[in-house]
């Protein structure tokens, strides 16, 4: 601890005089030039590599005087990568293929599969989700629904299905709507990619719009900063950054671009027009559909008075008060039909058609148009333009007008913005720029960001912060010949995942290995001299249940959240609250701000408040509670139950107990864990009420959720 | 084994990364004030960091616990503890802007309020007769007139209240209290809210945001739900015994164990064996301390139990003197979203003080009948307090500007009053106390530097109060 106190400190004295200076922070790691060329140092370990990644695993390893542990064998290898690749546990006949696949490419042949597999995109989004703080609803103080934030969803899980360019993906996510496009699907698509700058979480009621509109371009600032450059840029907000290169006027030249920018609009809404999220209507008829929907709903104030005033001209009438009545027609004549207005009737004709009227006004109430087809969608402003320095970060309290731009401790060419455009577009441009831009600062963020995935800890832990206050990598020259390989690759994140689940660095055990010198030497497994034991994240691990009783469907599923109303949370009198029994994915499961699934809230999900690179890993008493006691969990396990006692078919018992501890804790012919298991099954089918069959049932289900609870099913070996 | 350890796997790394943080005199003077808690990594069978031992109190501390009665909606301040005979005589008048000190012309007609206030106990602070059974504590009571935050919608005022942010997510007070000191007991969370809301911010209100999971409220029930029949998500289960259950945890953690001695005993399973044994002891616990068959008759009376209006908030505070008992840092009890009375002011303010005033009384009786009131701090407030104007012809509206809240126990100084507002109730004149003022007051009283109480996370020290906070050192003996 000292020591990196001490070399932290000295950091800090090398920048000597402005921290925010722009120039002199170019000498900080992150903003340096990418070495490409960098080759390991000498290793002894000839044999062990498999790769370029693991030459410099190994280097640094027997520098410090370590070895790397041997390799995990190969069901542990194949559990680990099917979580890591698809969420999911491999089933026994992938086990058995590839323990006994005698070719040199085995695992080649058993990872193809996984990365052409739709279960990627869905797992490899949901990384992507923690960054761009997915959610289906507002949160904050008004939790409304986002009705359609689905649709980026499903956009990012395709985007990484179809292993879309990096650059690409991010230029999408940030000027979607500004791109060309050669059909309404693609317009639309790429809109919907814009999504991302629209679902960050606002204040919508009680504070200044110009409050709001610097907070929700500092939202979306602070979140580009941390996702794709690893900068906390929303420290400048209010003082040039205390530790990194970012003066305030780089902030602030970067806010213009996004107070340029729309991301919410005056809509009608639980019987008012408020300020809510931006949404266009998609499809060909989209904007037809889209003007008629809010038309309808921002005249239905009009129409309600229309009903009460009809409504008290039938009263009127009825009681004879023709005095009334013509007062009231006077001054609603929309409100009085004609026959009422005519004294030529008969009362009775005049009740009779305005009755009719107030009926047909009551039906338009109650039949507004279906919810057409909506993205959530930015656009420019109508007038772009720069915007002013705030002091101390007080949105009244204006400074100097910055142009707007880039940070310049990446480069001092200025931005080129085209008068009348916001400039996202050249800012998307700019983040993956290799020559002039910040390219190569992503690639070292997304780099770190797979490398973490795969390994459990980046070679930068902090891996949403790549600046002063972060770490320093432990294998520079490893990250940068990674962040090469991914410039050169086309920013393909499938080919660098592919490569480094086939590296040797990834098959080490966890368990295995030189533990005495390694714990001492390097407790924290800095240097990867064994693979990390990782426990499973709260998706994986309500997958991977609900596939062992057999209740998960693998379909692609679109909202989750369509029968919620605009109120995302259950509150006073709205009793209507977000479901969690989808037998989906995980990933399709409802994300409410401040009201996540159970099992998501128990496990560390990210916060989708903010961009998460990394996750908590914590070890609470509702984890426990939650496998011990939910009544999801006990409904499940007793479907798996059902499944090895009644559905497939076993011999005995015996047969039983293997297939358990094989498929879920991949444990075949484990002698003790097996008797223990019929053990506890034959006690406890003895105790109890029911018949012999329900107490079976029962027992055999507890046996089941006791196999979910234990660690072999939730940590990653 | 200690079962306090709610996160066992707080490892070196993690300490490193929450506390070892800026450069310089600012890294050392961190380091410093850490060192209690970053220095000592539990490991599985060792105190985790959730423990009374590790408390390291910047002060003398004046209260081990801070019990804190929520008001959802906001109580009309000019009807219950700031009266305003100005507002009665001006009562149908438009109240102008420069008498307030506001730019606007005009801010609406004055309403009056109809309820009698009195001088109450030897200090003579004022009640007004909504609270009859609170009156006879008046001695003990800091009512506090001069409070004012930002957020004139709930759910701003509610996030700012609980966490003094809105548009950032932002650790509970709860949270950082149970961060700061830790929790007294060995198988309850540091910070426990009774029937939280669900809306304006939710689980926000009571989240531990970028502390540790650990620090997070454990929640009861909901303010919907009546506390009779809420519960602790997945706190038992009712399919099984407990010598069932017993049975089958007992072969979870034999499968445990073997895994972990097949890893040459892995922290991170003993963490996972650990944290089992603690969710089975809580499980245990728990359904005792949430009954109410142990308590005398007499108890149960004082807090209005079994009779009504009092009966739901009566459980309620009863349950919090069981917490408080337990050791528990930071109590919440929260009633229903009832006090917002845009309409009918004066028949909603009755209705509800009714509900609220006999159990209060009770608790404050029980808290000091047991030796409790002297280091529990019982805070009585809402997210904001009502206009002095009327609003829908008998209501008023939301008023973050001015309002009341009172103090009581902790090394609270009781008969003082403190603050004032103008002659209407609507700004505060005298010795005005910020919600982040408020904050750093409660750790002040908890033995905490609000300043000082930091937490690193994403490149920069946080804490409770951000770069504001007074504290309110007169209201203390």
């Amino acid at each position: 601890m000292l020591a990196v106190l001490a070399s932290m400190m000295s950091h800090a004295a090398a920048g000597t005089d402005d921290p925010a200076d722009p120039v002199l922070g170019r000498g900080h790691w992150a903003f340096s030039p990418l070495r490409r060329d960098a080759t390991p140092m000498q290793f002894a370990l000839a044999e062990w590599p498999r790769s370029v990644d693991d030459a410099f695993i190994l280097a640094q390893l027997e520098s410090v005087g370590l070895r790397p542990a041997p390799d995990a064998d190969r069901r542990t290898i194949l559990r680990r990568l099917h979580f890591q690749l698809s969420g999911l546990p491999p089933v026994l006949d992938d086990y058995f293929d590839y323990e006994n696949d005698p070719l040199p490419d085995a695992l080649e042949r058993h990872t193809d599969p996984l990365l052409a597999s739709p279960r990627f995109g869905e797992r490899w989004g949901r990384h992507w989700f923690d960054l761009a703080r997915y959610a289906d609803s507002n949160g904050l103080d008004e939790n409304f629904l986002f009705r359609e934030a689905w649709r980026y969803r499903n956009w990012v899980i395709d985007a990484l299905n179809a292993d879309l360019p990096f650059d690409r993906f991010v230029t999408e996510q940030i000027a979607g709507d500004l791109l060309p496009f050669a059909s309404t699907e693609q317009r639309d698509r790429q809109r919907i990619a814009a999504g991302f700058l629209v679902i960050g979480p606002k204040v919508l009621l009680g504070n200044d719009p110009r409050q709001r509109r610097m907070d929700v371009a500092d939202e979306q600032l602070d979140t580009i900063g941390r996702v794709i450059l690893g900068q906390t840029l929303g420290c400048a907000r209010c003082h040039d950054h205390k530790f990194d290169p970012i003066p305030t006027t780089d902030y602030y030249a970067m806010a213009g671009i996004f107070t340029s920018t729309q991301v919410m609009m005056t809509r009608y809404m639980l019987g008012e027009q408020r300020m809510m999220e931006r949404l266009v209507g998609i499809g060909e008829e989209g904007d037809q559909q889209n003007s008629a929907y809010e038309t309808f709903w921002r005249e239905q104030p009009r129409r309600k008075e229309r009903e009460k005033q009809a409504k008290s001209a039938l009263e009127l009438l009825e009681k004879d008060d023709e005095s009334g009545f013509t007062d009231l027609a006077a001054k609603h004549a929309d409100a009085v039909s004609a026959d009422a207005a005519d004294r030529g009737r008969s009362k009775d004709q005049r009740v009779a058609s305005q009755k009719e009227l107030l009926e047909r006004i009551r039906a338009e109430i109650a039949s507004p148009p279906a919810i057409p087809p909506r993205g959530m969608i930015p656009c420019d402003e109508e007038k772009p333009a720069d915007e002013a320095v705030r002091l101390s970060g007080q949105f009244d309290r204006t400074g100097d007008v910055v142009p707007r731009g880039f940070l310049r401790v990446v480069a001092d060419s200025p931005a080129a913005i085209p008068e009348g455009q916001s400039g996202r577009l050249q800012l998307a441009c700019w983040l993956t720029d290799v020559q002039a831009g910040a390219g190569r600062l992503s690639a070292r963020v997304l780099a770190n960001r797979i490398w973490y995935h795969l390994f459990g800890q980046g070679l930068v832990r902090t891996v949403d912060n790549f600046g002063r206050t972060g770490e320093a990598p432990s294998h520079p020259e490893l990250l940068d010949v990674m962040a090469a390989k991914l410039i050169d690759g086309q920013w393909s994140m499938k080919m660098q995942v592919r490569r480094l689940v086939l590296s040797r660095t990834a098959a080490m055990s966890s368990s295995s290995g030189d533990p005495q010198s390694g714990r001492s030497i390097d407790p924290d497994n800095r240097w990867y001299w064994k693979a990390d034991r990782r426990r499973l994240d709260p998706e994986s691990l309500r997958d991977a249940i609900w596939f062992a009783a057999g209740e998960l469907d693998l379909a692609r599923v679109d909202s989750t959240v369509a029968y919620l109303g605009d109120q995302a949370t259950a509150v006073g009198d709205n009793k209507n609250r977000r479901r969690t029994d989808f037998h989906c994915r995980a990933v399709y499961l409802p994300v409410i701000r401040n009201d996540l699934p159970e099992i998501f809230e128990a496990f560390d999900f990210a916060n989708p408040h903010c961009a998460t690179g990394m996750r908590p890993k914590t070890v609470v008493a509702p984890q426990a509670l939650f496998l011990m006691n939910d009544p999801s969990v006990l409904a499940v396990a007793e479907a798996t139950a059902r499944r090895i006692l009644v559905i497939d078919q076993y011999r005995n018992d015996e047969d039983r107990a293997e297939f358990l501890l094989a498929s879920l804790l991949n444990m075949p012919n484990a002698g003790p864990e097996r008797q223990e298991l019929l053990a506890f099954v034959a006690r406890l089918a003895d105790t109890g009420t029911g018949d012999d069959q329900e107490r079976r049932l029962r027992a055999w289900a507890l046996a089941c959720q006791a196999l979910f609870a234990s660690g072999r099913f939730q940590l990653l070996d | 084994m200690p079962c306090n350890n709610f996160q066992a796997t707080w490892t070196r790394r993690d300490a490193l990364r929450a506390t070892a943080c800026g450069f310089g005199q600012l890294a050392l003077a961190a380091l410093a004030g850490e060192r209690t808690r970053a220095e000592q990594p539990p490991h599985a069978g060792a105190p985790g960091p959730n423990t009374a031992r590790f408390a390291a109190p910047h002060f003398a501390p004046r209260a081990k616990r801070i019990l804190f009665l929520f008001m959802w909606g906001g109580p009309s301040h000019v009807d219950l503890f700031d009266p305003k005979p100005r507002l009665n005589l001006d009562a149908g008048k438009q109240l102008s802007g420069k008498d307030v000190g506001s730019d606007r012309e005009q801010l609406g007609e004055l309403l009056g309020s109809p309820f009698r206030f009195d001088r109450h106990g030897e200090g003579g602070v004022w009640i007004s007769e909504l609270f009859p059974h609170l009156s006879q504590h008046a001695d003990r009571l800091c009512v506090v007139r001069s409070l004012h935050t930002e957020g004139s919608a709930h759910g701003e005022a509610l996030l700012r209240l609980h966490t003094g942010q809105a548009n950032l997510v932002r650790p509970s007070v709860g949270a950082w209290v149970s961060y700061g000191l830790g929790s007294e007991n060995d198988c309850l969370p540091a910070f426990m809210t009774i029937s939280p809301p669900r809306g304006h911010g939710g689980v926000q209100n009571y989240g531990s945001a970028f502390l540790p999971a650990m620090h997070q409220a454990m929640a009861i029930g909901s303010a919907e739900t009546p506390i009779a029949q809420a519960a602790v998500s997945n706190l038992g289960n009712a399919r099984l015994s407990a010598s069932q259950q017993r049975d089958q945890l007992d072969f979870v953690q034999s499968l445990n164990r073997r895994h972990s001695k097949s890893s040459g005993i892995d922290p991170q399973i003993e963490s996972l064996i650990a944290n089992y044994e603690l969710a089975f002891r809580m499980q245990s616990t728990m359904p005792a301390i949430m009954g109410i068959q142990d308590e005398s008759r007499s108890t149960l009376e004082l807090y209005g139990i079994g009779s009504e209006p009092t009966d739901n908030f009566g459980r309620q505070c009863l349950l919090a003197r069981k917490f408080a008992e337990q050791g528990v840092r930071y109590i919440q009890v929260s009633t229903n979203y009832t006090w917002d009375h845009h309409q009918k002011v004066q028949q909603g303010s009755i209705a509800e003080a009714a509900k609220v005033d006999r159990p209060i009384a009770g608790l404050i009786s029980d808290l000091a009948q047991r030796g409790l009131l002297e280091d529990t701090l019982v805070l009585w407030g809402a997210e904001f307090g009502r206009t002095p104007m009327v609003e829908n012809g008998d209501g008023r509206n939301h008023h973050p500007q001015a309002f009341s809240v009172w103090m009581a126990g902790g090394g609270v100084r009781g008969g003082l009053t403190y603050g004032a507002t103008d002659d209407f109730g609507y700004r505060p004149v005298e010795n005005p106390v910020h919600m982040h003022d408020l904050h750093a007051t409660l750790l002040y009283a908890l033995g905490i530097d609000h300043e000082r109480l930091t937490y690193r996370h994403a490149g920069r020290d946080f804490r409770l109060t951000d770069v504001h906070g007074n504290v309110v050192r007169e209201i203390f003996a």
